[in-house]
């Protein structure tokens, strides 16, 4: 070679190399850091809880309905998805007519249309579907409780039926992720034909189509590596304008362990990280990243026995206790990472109601109340609490629940705690306050997510709702009660229904089954370099509105 | 000694077959539901009777035990309920990165634990011993999952000069041993290497002292043999038994990663059993101890085999 | 984990006769060791302090105040600092040998009774019934020991109790193991046959002329056992199956002071060093005694 043609050549690679070390250095790649130990589920219907709708439902698939992620300030309420606007049929409060959204594509180019609604809901609720997916329907049927089949109209109008009138389908809805049905018969065909046996196949297929996902989303999955890493790149012709990605990939990581999480942040392995630890977070901030937080749909109750005996049954006494709780100085003691409740939901929300007991601190109104009731520093109310030491959104149970037991003893009430497993625990919740695994509790402290009606307030106010069909652990519940929810679940208009629900939450705070004690706020940490982010007053968070320095 | 060989093998089958109804016994013990990875505690009672049907817990003990011994033996060890995946693919992955990480951790504790337990076995019950040995014996004293954490604080947290989890920057699938993924491996390795180091320290020692304490050193040395000869001729007395014990390790680390994979995030097989048992994943627990103790016993095996053939004077059972 | 690296080569160890002498000979030599000396001593303060507790410590080891987590060690009240809840750090570790020291020497106990038990019958009555009982114990011997702990505690659940009982499980095969090995070089010594051959039955042999020569090697290995025992106990605790909050146990202060490592590095060390020191004592004097009892010097 001559040194002339060496040197343009060594150019030619220099330039080239350059240029593309420069175009990948413009592509940007925002690192997350998962509290889960494994990749949550890609096939449609997520597992390990919020955190998988979190990162493998919301980013890769729509749902007919969504969370609206957009606001910080204002509760997070329902918009529509890939579903423009429902109605129930005036005839038959059972059959809901959904119209669907026109021009959204699947990430493997097919068409989504009403087809591919009822193949999502065949997935979980036909058992004699082809691909019917047992694996999927633990988590996706409780959570639509009352759906049971869907029906093509015409390519963009769908009937879904339910077992009986109940107003929070749409809602429920959120759930149901739609996965393309093309992509996953493409599988099915690929998979050898040396297996025989249909439900075999079909696992098969669900299993590839888990390796190679397609949705609907503002993500598709470019690789996943199973355990390790799932990255997802954007997706630049997602149907909504507003949340087509600003960030090039997205890698997800689990990191169980909470040290290693923060370890990876402060080391720059990863731009964000979920739930820091709290003794952790001085240094992180000092170290210049953002911790963001926000209250959350998840309540922190004590939740109260209203079975024969009970010391809870005194109105008073539930005020009382309520009262006394100096939330404020919890607060500080968590080192700011709860929200003070005023009840299951906050003022703001539609399903608020403006009930007439005031949650506050109020030591000397609450012992008022007590004296009244009968009890005083020399005659306490002896009360036992059921807990635990740890678990999935019990933040510090240990701390948090002495922190309680030494603020109502102002109060005269003389606080036993009793704390078991977790597991058990959440097991025992199930049970009830009669069954003998509630050791003698008149309490149970089990925190939960506050999303839907259903699993936010009826649960623990519906007769039917009873143990061991669901989680009225303490038996609360009249006919007054039945009255508000059936109503609530036969209000069919979205106002309507809002407002049934919130006579209904109002009711609640002034009957106060529950101690309302903290929210949790869900903080994350993030690198400074991470632009847009908006926390909402939710479980969830939208990456697709994220940028990158 | 190709009889003996036989025998030791035959041996083994009853053996693995204790190993496996073991195993089995183990993961039914439990209390809890072998569902909660897919079904929520809030579920109705006829989703989960329904369920159950399906992945086949409804059949008796026996017939689940003897339906997944059969599957097991032809290399088909179920379906991980919590990830849907076959649990032979995803165990043969995990030891492979255990693997990995175990040989390396291995290589670095033989190294070590051989200078150290050579040179206090040298200068036995001097003060040199005693600062060799007890170098060696910090390894074992110490919980290596702790430290393991701190370098973790150390190196990655305040210095950032090491990555603090994961197996690579592409994840363990495009594994290359440069330095891009070394570092990855470096701290995980260390903080496993501290006990076979410490072990192989206290083993060579032994055997040092005993070697060179024998009446026909003394012998040799009288004869004009240099310190090189005598050196030498410990080493060749000592490798097998030293040898056998680090093979041992090895087996040891690969069973026992579970500590330190979960503390660094290493996709092994220590990292999936933390996740298979607090899961409840039967199918996914069963498999990988039961691979792992496969891995184990036939390692052992290769071990004697291996030592009898280097030293015929140790007689085994 | 360390567990059944070693057998004791029994030759150099135990004389050809029961000798009275040898145990005197064996403390002689052990005195003249100052490591040993020096270990047996600080761990013979550990015990003391977790005997003692509740009159050496200044404080109440569950009494939580969320306005004083976390304080450095030199604070008033808190010479060794506070932890997460607020409880005192010294009062916490003394009170913590206790938990860690029964975690660490019960399991090895109970383990060094029925292991020597299942090893020296097996060991003496050889043939078919040893190959049958040490089958059996190489099943479970071949689980790595962490891994079995692990799995027989995830399966029986966490706690104290359960914590226990799969460390003696697994600590019961290589006892067994060590005391059939040893126990078999024994019995075929002459004095033993001749035992046997003038008309003693297998019990009076075995105490007579067994025990007394056995029990001493497999006591040396089962002591190594115990430093193994505490680090693999508070391993449990940090994977969530050993003890439970609130106890006092170093393994599972090590596991929830685990975050704190960002706030107050050095308290959250302490019970790190407490295994540390407790542990290596043990093996120290374990290899002392090994030494002691090694007759070829």
């Amino acid at each position: 070679m001559t040194s002339r043609s060496l040197t343009a050549l060594c150019f030619g690679l220099a330039l080239g190399t350059s240029l593309t070390t420069a175009a990948l250095a413009q592509e940007k790649t925002l690192r997350v850091g998962m509290t889960a130990a494994d990749i949550p589920r890609t096939l449609g219907q997520p597992d390990q809880g919020f955190e998988g709708n979190r990162f493998t439902g919301i980013p890769i698939y729509d749902s007919l309905t969504q969370w609206d992620l957009s606001k910080e300030k204002e509760p997070s309420i329902l918009i529509p998805g890939v579903a423009t606007e429902w109605k129930v049929s005036d005839a038959d409060k059972t059959k809901w007519v959904f119209k669907l959204r026109p021009g959204v594509k699947f990430h493997d180019g097919s068409d989504f249309n009403a087809d591919a609604v009822v193949w999502n809901v065949q997935k979980v609720l036909d058992k004699s579907a082809p691909h019917f997916d047992p694996s999927q329907v633990g988590v996706t049927a409780s959570r639509m409780p009352t759906l049971r089949s869907a029906r093509k109209i015409d390519d963009s109008t769908v009937e879904l039926t339910t077992s009986e009138p109940d107003s929070f389908l749409p809602i429920n809805l959120t759930n149901l992720f739609m996965a393309s049905p093309a992509h996953w018969n493409a599988k099915l065909q690929a998979v050898p034909a040396s297996v025989t046996d249909a439900a075999e196949r079909a696992k098969q297929a669900w299993a590839a189509f888990a390796a190679d996902p397609s949705g609907s989303g503002p993500f598709r999955v470019t690789r996943f590596v199973t355990r390790e890493r799932l990255e997802l790149a954007k997706n630049a012709t997602y149907w909504d304008e507003k949340r087509r990605p600003k960030v090039d990939r997205v890698v997800l990581l689990p990191l169980p362990e909470a040290n290693a999480r923060t370890a990876a942040l402060l080391g720059g392995q990863v731009d964000w990280i979920e739930a820091p630890s709290p003794d952790a977070i001085a240094q992180i901030k000092s170290r210049g990243f953002t911790i963001y937080q926000n209250a959350q749909p998840h309540v922190w109750p004590w939740q109260l026995s209203f079975v024969e005996g009970s010391p809870w049954l005194d109105k008073r006494v539930r005020h009382a206790a309520n009262l006394c709780v100096n939330r404020g100085e919890l607060k500080e003691l968590l080192a700011g990472q709860m929200a003070e409740p005023k009840g299951t939901v906050g003022p703001t929300h539609p399903w608020w109601g403006n009930p007439k007991f005031d949650i506050k601190y109020d030591p000397a109104a609450a012992k008022k109340l007590m004296q009244e009731a009968g009890f005083s520093a020399s005659k306490p109310l002896k009360v036992k609490v059921q807990t635990s030491a740890s678990g999935s959104g019990q933040m510090q149970p240990i701390p948090m629940n002495e922190f309680v037991q030494q603020n109502l003893k102002d109060c005269f009430f003389d606080v036993e705690l009793d704390v078991i497993e977790w597991n058990t625990l959440f097991t025992n919740w199930r049970q009830g306050a009669k069954d003998p695994s509630a050791r003698g509790s008149n309490a149970i402290n089990v925190s939960f997510a506050a999303m839907d009606p259903f699993f936010a307030m009826v649960r623990f106010t519906w007769t039917k709702a009873f143990p061991p069909v669901s989680n009225n652990w303490g038996y609360f519940g009249n006919d007054e009660f039945d009255k508000l929810i059936a109503d609530a679940r036969n209000t069919f208009d979205d106002k309507g229904r809002d407002a049934a629900l919130a006579k209904l939450h109002a009711r609640i705070v002034e009957e106060a089954p529950f101690v309302w004690i903290a929210h949790d706020v869900g903080p994350r940490a993030m690198s400074p370099k991470v632009k847009g982010v908006v926390q909402p007053q939710s479980w969830f968070i939208d990456i697709a509105t994220m940028s990158l320095d | 000694m190709f009889l003996t060989l036989v025998r030791r093998v035959v041996y083994t089958i009853p053996i693995l077959f204790g190993v496996s109804l073991v195993c089995f016994a183990l993961v039914h013990i439990a209390p809890g539901d072998p569902l909660s990875s897919v079904l929520p505690p809030d579920a109705s009672v006829d989703l989960q009777r329904m369920l159950r049907t399906i992945y086949g817990f409804d059949r008796s003990y026996p017939e689940q035990f003897g339906l997944w011994l059969w599957r097991a033996v032809q290399g088909d060890l179920g379906t991980s309920i919590a990830s849907g995946r076959p649990v032979t693919l995803e165990v043969m992955k995990a030891v492979a990165n255990t693997l990995r990480l175990a040989v390396v951790a291995t290589a670095i504790g033989f190294f070590f634990g051989s200078l150290f337990g050579f040179v206090a076995g040298y200068f036995r019950d001097s003060l040199v011993d005693k600062a060799a040995s007890g170098l060696a014996v910090l390894g074992v004293s110490v919980p290596h999952y702790w430290l393991g954490m701190v370098l973790v604080i150390v190196f990655s947290s305040q210095l950032g000069w090491l990555p603090a989890t994961g197996a690579g920057p592409g994840g363990s699938d495009e594994w290359a041993w440069d330095w891009e993924h070394f570092s990855h491996m470096l701290l995980p390795a260390l903080t496993m290497s501290v006990i076979p180091m410490g072990i192989v320290a206290r083993t060579v020692r032994a055997l040092v002292a005993d070697i060179l304490s024998q009446d026909f050193v003394t012998g040799l040395r009288a004869k004009g043999l240099t310190e090189v000869g005598v050196f030498r001729h410990v080493v060749k007395n000592a490798a097998p038994t030293a040898l056998a014990v680090m093979g041992l390790q090895l087996g040891y680390l690969l069973g026992g990663s579970i500590l330190i994979e979960t503390v660094f995030s290493w996709p092994g097989t220590g990292f999936l059993l933390n996740s298979a048992i607090f899961q409840r994943d039967l199918p996914l627990l069963q498999g990988t101890i039961l691979v792992l103790a496969l891995f184990f016993v036939v390692l052992n095996l290769a071990v004697d085999v291996l030592q009898s053939a280097l030293d015929p004077r140790v007689q085994r059972s | 984990m360390a567990v059944g690296a070693e057998v004791p080569a029994l030759d150099a160890t135990v004389p050809t006769t029961p000798v009275a002498g040898y145990w005197t000979s064996v403390w002689r030599r052990l005195r003249r060791d100052p490591v040993a000396i020096a270990a047996a001593l600080v761990l013979i303060a550990i015990v003391l302090m977790a005997i003692f507790a509740p009159y050496v410590a200044p404080a109440d080891p569950y009494r939580s105040s969320m306005l004083r987590r976390l304080r450095p060690m030199g604070t008033p009240g808190f010479p060794l600092g506070s932890d997460e809840l607020g409880r005192d750090m010294l009062t916490r570790l003394i009170y913590g040998a206790r938990l860690s020291l029964f975690m660490g020497v019960t399991p090895v106990v109970l383990a060094f009774g029925i292991g020597s038990a299942i090893g020296i019958f097996a060991g003496y009555l050889g043939g078919r019934i040893n190959t049958l009982v040490m089958r059996t114990i190489d099943v479970f011997y071949a689980f790595p020991s962490v891994l079995l702990a692990v799995a027989l505690s995830g399966a029986l659940g966490a706690g104290l109790g359960n914590a226990m009982l799969s460390l003696t499980i697994v600590f019961i095969p290589p006892i067994a193991r060590v005391a059939e090995a040893v126990t078999t070089q024994m019995r075929s010594r002459d004095f033993v046959e001749a035992a046997r051959a003038s008309g003693a039955g297998a019990l009076t042999i075995i105490r007579v002329h067994i025990l007394g020569n056995v029990l001493g090697p497999i006591f040396v290995y089962a002591t190594s056992l115990i430093s193994v025992s505490m680090i693999l106990a508070s391993g449990l605790s940090f994977l969530g199956l050993g003890t439970r909050p609130p106890d006092p146990e170093w393994g599972l202060m090590l596991n929830t002071l685990r975050t704190a490592i960002y706030v107050q590095p050095w308290v959250a060390a302490l019970p790190g060093l407490m295994i540390f020191i407790t542990s290596i004592s043990f093996n120290m004097l374990s290899d002392g005694l090994r030494s002691a009892m090694d007759v070829k010097q």
